[in-house]
């Protein structure tokens, strides 16, 4: 197999998301960050920064 | 190596590759991301989202828990440790994730993807400009 074969094969692969998945597993996923479930998605990452003091970045001086 | 955030890491898991989003290199996720989508997995915060992520199969949730070495990897946090100090004391107590993922930023091609504006908070940003690191959308 020549070289360029073997990286269009990686791309290709890398493209393709992990072969674990079932496509109901996918259709959730895409829910989480490309569809309806969006703002709750970004909802709970913001979260995690306010909750977490060491991840988060404290408040913000302009917010207050 | 391309470092990305949690809207990309999961629309790549889910076979949902960007088109803007250049396939040439291996993704990455910074340590502190994925920390992040593993609080999603296994503390549900209620709402619909977590229905959502009860629903996953085992496999769906080990796609995000242990990641496919062809799909993505998770950073090593050891060797950017030093930098990430730095940019926390020089930009003001900017938190592990921002620190992390702007260290990340330096050492992987000054270049940072990510799925949503709305991830990108003014510190993120503002640190980024500073330090010369660009960040990308990518739809």
């Amino acid at each position: 197999m020549a070289l360029t074969d073997i990286e269009e094969e990686r791309r290709r692969r890398r493209r393709a998301g992990d072969p674990r998945l079932s496509q109901e597993d996918r259709e959730l996923l895409l829910r989480m960050v490309t569809g309806d479930l969006q703002d709750e998605f970004q909802a709970a990452l913001d979260g995690d920064l306010a909750a977490d003091p060491l991840l988060g970045p404290g408040p913000d001086p302009e917010d207050s | 190596m391309i470092v990305v955030d949690e809207y990309l890491v999961v629309r790549v898991v889910a076979g949902g590759w960007p088109e803007n989003l250049p396939d040439t290199e291996e993704l990455a996720i910074t340590a502190g991301s994925h920390w992040r989508l593993l609080r999603r997995l296994h503390g549900p915060s209620g709402g619909q989202l977590s229905q959502i992520v009860a629903a996953l199969s085992t496999a769906g949730r080990d796609a995000l828990r242990f990641p496919h070495p062809e799909v993505f990897r998770v950073l090593d946090s050891r060797p950017i440790l030093d930098e990430a100090a730095q940019i926390a004391v020089r930009y003001g107590g900017t938190g592990w994730l921002i620190s992390e993922t702007l260290a990340a930023g330096l050492t992987h091609g000054r270049t940072l993807y990510f799925g949503t504006e709305r991830n990108v908070g003014r510190l993120f940003r503002s640190a980024a400009d500073d330090l010369g690191i660009a960040i990308k959308i990518v739809h």
